[in-house]
């Protein structure tokens, strides 16, 4: 299991489209993700399960991965919160 | 971790209870952190004796408190409140619309104290406070699945992703049923003999369907098919039919899930095309009624196919021996 914990910097939090494309890169990993915040546990593979989370800005975000390319999936996903969905969202 | 509730938290609680509660002083104060699920009533406090005095839990000031403060001198209030207010009170409330004197709403401003008039009779706040304090202070935790409430039965549908909860649940309510929430329930434990299901405030009865994506269920199927919370009362969990899986035939025991340390009915519905999941926790949902009336279906038949070997064998037995 691999864990990760991040800050969120965007002040738009993280509303639907940052949760799609954060679901979107979390489906490419076949371990199982969770984000966490709070006493808050979301399955990092579901939507609804994120935007339920409600992550506003300055929010600490727990990334947990457990299984095949964990560390990967945590590396990823964490860079994509620190760099603001940046590199997805232009594209 | 140690829980506790800001004074703020109670105001706007998430059960949308309405103390009636007027702020008379202390504002600053409403950040306080409370740690104690119980009140005191300080009657004994404000007559001078201060042992054993619960200085941590919210006090109350009911009828008796305020009729015995008017009975005291000037002085002697500024004696007993300077004592009481020594203490770091967390917060006072005062029922029946009676407003505190000047010389309390001097000390609880000076000493940041958030002060509070209810028009609710002493019986009832304190009824009303305790349940908003304690669903505050009970143990939760968060489950990835989704609850229903079929024929009256809150039932928690748990199982892989992709698996086809949502779908279920979807089918469900075409049917009649109701969403509680999708993908991220609630959990917490009621008076530690109950679990109460709800969801994420934010996203309440919205789910996500592959293929259409977000939909908001109260407005595409009418308000009939939601509700806020539910007790769970069964879990079902939807599992990929594998055939070297031993999947229970009879349902003669009771299978039980483990939440929050208590036991909820289990089942496990094998998915597989052709199989019509909503149907089957439908049926679910109504054998599980009958159970709680006391009637068992597996069990009546075992007992019916018992009761007759032995009627055979008897009769057997009998031809045997006129023969």
């Amino acid at each position: 299991m691999k864990e990760k914990k991040v800050k969120i910097k965007s002040d738009a939090g993280v509303h639907a489209r940052p949760a799609s494309i954060l679901v979107r890169e979390a489906m490419k990993f076949p371990c199982d993700i969770y984000l966490i915040k709070g006493q808050m546990e979301a399955n990092g593979k579901s939507i609804m399960s994120v935007l339920g989370l409600a992550i506003t800005k300055g929010s600490f975000l727990t990334i947990r991965a457990d299984g095949e390319m964990e560390e990967e999936a945590v590396n990823r996903l964490s860079a994509l919160i620190e760099n603001d969905f940046a590199e997805l969202a232009s594209k | 971790m140690k829980k506790y509730l800001r004074i703020h938290d109670i105001l706007e609680n998430t059960q949308k209870i309405d103390l009636q509660l007027t702020l008379v002083a202390g504002s600053e104060g409403l950040d306080k952190a409370i740690t104690a699920i119980e009140i005191n009533r300080p009657g004994l406090t404000l007559a001078g004796f201060f042992d054993y005095f619960a200085y941590d839990r919210i006090q109350i000031f009911g009828l008796g408190e305020t009729a015995y403060i008017k009975t005291l001198s000037r002085e002697r209030r500024e004696e007993i409140y300077h004592k009481f207010f020594s203490y770091d009170i967390v917060s006072c409330v005062y029922t029946h619309n009676e407003y505190p004197d000047e010389i309390f709403i001097d000390f609880a401003k000076k000493y940041k104290v958030p002060t509070f008039v209810t028009r609710y009779p002493t019986t009832r706040f304190i009824s009303l406070l305790t349940h908003i304090v304690e669903a505050a202070f009970a143990e939760s935790v968060t489950i990835h699945g989704t609850l229903v409430d079929v024929f009256g039965i809150g039932i928690l549908l748990i199982g892989k992703s992709g698996v086809g909860k949502s779908e279920t649940a979807l089918e469900l309510i075409e049917r009649g049923h109701r969403l509680i929430a999708d993908d991220l329930v609630e959990v917490k434990k009621i008076d530690e003999s109950l679990l109460m299901g709800n969801g994420s405030e934010l996203i309440r009865h919205h789910m996500e369907i592959r293929g259409i994506g977000i939909l908001n269920v109260r407005d595409i199927f009418g308000i009939r098919s939601v509700r806020n919370r539910k007790r769970i009362e069964l879990v079902a969990e939807l599992q990929e039919w594998d055939a070297n899986t031993h999947y229970d035939r009879l349902g003669i025991e009771e299978q039980l899930y483990t939440i929050l340390d208590l036991e909820v009915p289990y089942i496990i519905v094998p998915v597989r095309p052709g199989r019509n999941i909503p149907i089957i926790i439908e049926t679910a949902a109504l054998n599980q009624r009958l159970k709680k009336i006391g009637i068992f279906s597996a069990q009546e038949l075992d007992k019916k196919i018992q009761e007759w070997i032995v009627r055979e064998n008897e009769d057997y037995e009998r031809e045997k021996g006129e023969n």
